[in-house]
């Protein structure tokens, strides 16, 4: 349906994924996407930070397309305006290198955040202006406030609610608001034909 | 102003429990209306008590067998893992009992920021290699090592202490902290400050010496006595407890008689025993403090969070370990059923029993109801903001999650408790919202259905107006009703509240009047945001609960039986105001 319509804003892919003619991918080929992923205009993914070759222990490995990915994102993922991912780097055997940024499923991260990360689990809710530190591997079900700059190398545990600079646990997630996470319905109300949210 | 969202607060009828007994001894809240009867006593959110009653509804549980609402405060909780939030590995409860509640493995966090440390070569300082304990090679720095804070930068060779290896930080650092070896002044020292011979050991350690040093003591006294044979320790045992009853009775006291075995006792009195004179020469820490200024000093937090108190000035802040973490279960306080039950994995985020009260009860939101009439421009409530004595209408959409149709009685009192009573109305305080059909399979016919009915009814509202009696829409599983709110003026002045009296009629007059004096104090906090109770009364037919296994098993399986719940709820709506 796309050929025939005018441009929309966003180019909706097979996988379902929609992304925002105004979104800033750069590298490409080493970018990931699950599918059913909204990225919105002025969102930033930093592709071109990828591992640097490997000579001696990956020759076999990576070779494999698609193997050298700097960023890999899951299912029903939402990249809000002005946000930014970029993979952690560092002295690796001697030599400066970019490690890849993991998301889950279902991870929304708000305008003007920036993440780090080298691993964020599925059902996170990233605030707006949040800066993720590099190498911060954030759990299943964590809830990071806006505006909280969460510290290089912390170590987030499930079902955490996190505010602060640096950012601290300050809560628990309660059991009947896991289902707050879901992006599903989200998904559904931006793109060329968005939908109204159900009420 | 703030921008203010409006919420809903569903309270917990732990309250009423401890509301009746609380009435017994006389004390009520000012506000309270205690005159009702028990029936028809209204709830005020405003209450100082009702802050502990009152959730969102995330955060409630809902008991299946009571059909009862439960809430984190009441709710009994019990440990299901221990665990460390920085390595996420488990921790048995019998090493909890050895080692403390913090982690012992090499996870601490920087005492300034709080940030996470990292371990660190202090050969490659410059060029730090985070993380990279891992590899060996040839390039791989040696020690010593040093934990640092990429955060704050902060790095434990800052308060003098370095590592010989990059394992088992914990042991190392309570090695150098609690004495024994000092390795830290062997490597490469570089003369921490204000950490001379004269300083002290920690507490723990003066502890440890101490008790050691008294059991010593008292297994020497008591060994004749025969008065415990065991070998205990402090005051727990008989001998110490009449050393130290002599002491205290002081000791011409004819009625006990001193034998020899008080000469045989003597207090510590040297450092190895864990004896310490009192430091009353301030002028060292004095010295310091000149010299390192107030940016030397601790904040009251970074000294709340060490593990050990003490702690005056920043180089004497050590690393934290982190506090272990739990995930917990929780039962019903009444039945002793379990409510909630995560899995006892770490890494795992399933839960085994997850009874919320998301799941049994209707959630409630609240939006302002825009204005399409154009014969009152004044009311559009702008992010919130009421205006006061004039109406607005609100839509609150009753969301049904239950399989089967409910029945919702809803009441109000017609003004809002509290200094400053607005009136409230609700158009349709009953109706009935249709069952939650979650089946996928019809799920998309039925959503377009929906939105077929509401175009038509989108198209119809121009004329579309909220009428009493009537819901306002009505959509799967959902019912919107209208509630309307004439906000009360948050003037001071009696004059002020003289006229709304006399224009506002009998029924806020009464309100006011029986208050003994009005309260004229300032504005307090929050006070300005339009809090309406409201009774929620749910009747719905659901599957017969079969907990008493005779009776259900001569019964047919489908046997319905008529349910009811009832609760009160807090919604805010907006702010007020203050013109």
């Amino acid at each position: 349906m796309s050929r025939k319509q005018v441009k929309g804003e966003y180019i909706e892919t097979d996988t379902g994924n929609k992304v925002a003619r105004k979104a800033i991918l750069i590298g490409t080929q080493h970018i990931m996407l699950g599918g059913k992923t909204v990225i919105q205009a002025e969102a930033m993914i930093r592709g071109d930070l990828a591992r640097t070759a490997q000579p001696s222990s990956g020759a076999g490995g990576a070779a494999a397309p698609g193997s050298n990915t700097a960023v890999a994102i899951g299912r029903y993922c939402f990249l809000s305006r002005g946000c930014c991912l970029r993979p952690p780097g560092r002295i690796y055997k001697g030599s400066f290198t970019y490690l890849p940024l993991r998301l889950g499923d279902h991870v929304f991260v708000g305008e003007g955040s920036v993440v780090q990360a080298a691993t964020v689990g599925s059902h996170v809710h990233i605030g707006q202006r949040v800066t993720v530190g590099e190498f911060a591997i954030i759990k299943d079900y964590v809830r990071i406030l806006d505006g909280s700059v969460v510290a290089p190398n912390t170590v987030i545990p499930s079902f955490s609610v996190v505010a602060g600079q640096p950012a601290r646990v300050i809560g628990e997630v309660p059991e009947g608001g896991h289902e707050a996470f879901e992006l599903r319905e989200l998904y559904k109300t931006v793109g060329n034909n968005p939908q109204p949210l159900p009420v | 102003m703030a921008s203010f969202t409006p919420y809903t607060y569903i309270q917990c009828p732990c309250y009423e429990t401890i509301s009746r007994t609380r009435s017994s001894d006389g004390t009520q809240t000012p506000s309270s209306r205690d005159s009702f009867e028990e029936d028809e006593r209204t709830f005020d959110p405003r209450a100082p008590r009702s802050n502990y009653c009152l959730y969102p509804l995330e955060y409630l549980l809902y008991c299946d067998v009571c059909h009862q609402i439960r809430c984190p405060r009441c709710v009994s909780e019990e440990l299901v893992t221990i665990y460390c939030p920085n390595c996420l590995f488990e921790v048995g409860s019998s090493s909890l009992k050895t080692e403390g509640n913090r982690c012992t493995r090499s996870c601490f966090q920087c005492p300034i920021c709080i940030g996470p440390l990292a371990v660190q070569s202090l050969e490659s300082a410059p060029e730090p290699s985070l993380l990279s304990a891992d590899n060996a090679n040839s390039s791989a720095p040696a020690g010593p090592w040093i934990l640092t804070c990429s955060y704050c930068n902060w790095n434990s060779a800052e308060i003098g202490v370095k590592f010989d290896k990059p394992q088992g930080i914990f042991a190392q650092l309570s090695k150098i902290r609690h004495g024994e070896d000092h390795s830290r002044s062997t490597i490469g020292e570089t003369s921490p400050p204000a950490r001379s011979d004269t300083v002290p050991d920690t507490t723990k350690a003066r502890f440890a010496a101490m008790k050691s040093f008294y059991s010593a003591q008292n297994n020497n006294s008591t060994t004749g006595s025969g008065l415990s044979g065991i070998g205990d320790y402090g005051l727990s045992s008989p001998g110490a407890l009449s050393r130290i009853m002599n002491i205290y009775s002081g000791n011409n006291t004819g009625g006990i008689k001193q034998k020899s075995k008080a000469s045989m006792m003597r207090e510590a009195d040297t450092p190895n025993e864990g004896f310490r004179l009192s430091d009353l020469d301030d002028s060292a820490a004095i010295s310091h403090l000149r010299h390192s200024g107030w940016e030397g000093t601790v904040t009251r937090d970074q000294a709340k969070l060490q593990v050990e108190e003490g702690a005056r000035f920043a180089d004497e802040l050590w690393p934290i370990p982190y506090l272990l973490r739990t995930k917990r279960s929780k039962r019903c306080p009444v039945c002793r059923h379990i409510i909630s039950k995560p899995e006892s994995k770490v890494g795992n985020t399933r839960w085994r029993i997850r009874l919320v009260a998301n799941n049994s009860i209707p959630s409630i939101t609240i939006k302002p109801l825009q204005p399409s009439t154009p014969s009152t421009p004044g009311v559009a409530p702008l992010s919130g903001i009421l205006r006061p004595l004039q109406p607005a209408q609100f839509i609150l959409t009753f969301k049904n999650p239950l399989f089967d149709d409910v029945k919702v009685t809803l009441a109000t009192p017609a003004t809002t408790p509290g200094r400053f009573a607005s009136r409230v109305t609700v158009l349709c305080p009953e109706f009935q919202i249709d069952a939650n059909t979650d089946t996928d399979m019809y799920l998309d016919d039925v959503l377009k259905d929906g939105d077929k009915d509401r175009r038509r009814q989108r198209g119809d509202e121009s004329s579309h107006q909220a009428e009493a009696g009537k819901i306002w829409e009505r959509g799967r599983n959902w019912v919107s009703i209208v509630v309307e709110v004439i906000p009360a003026s948050l003037r001071q002045d009696a004059q002020q509240q003289q006229q709304q009296k006399s224009k506002e009629g009998e029924g806020k007059g009464k309100g006011e009047g029986e208050e003994p004096v009005p309260d004229l104090g300032p504005l307090k906090e929050d006070e300005d945001i339009l809090e309406i109770p409201m009774f929620v009364r749910l009747e719905w037919e659901g599957e017969a609960s079969n907990d008493q296994v005779g009776t259900g098993a001569g019964k047919e399986k489908d046997a319905r039986e008529k349910k009811e719940l009832a609760y009160w709820c807090a919604l805010g709506i907006g702010r007020i105001s203050q013109e």
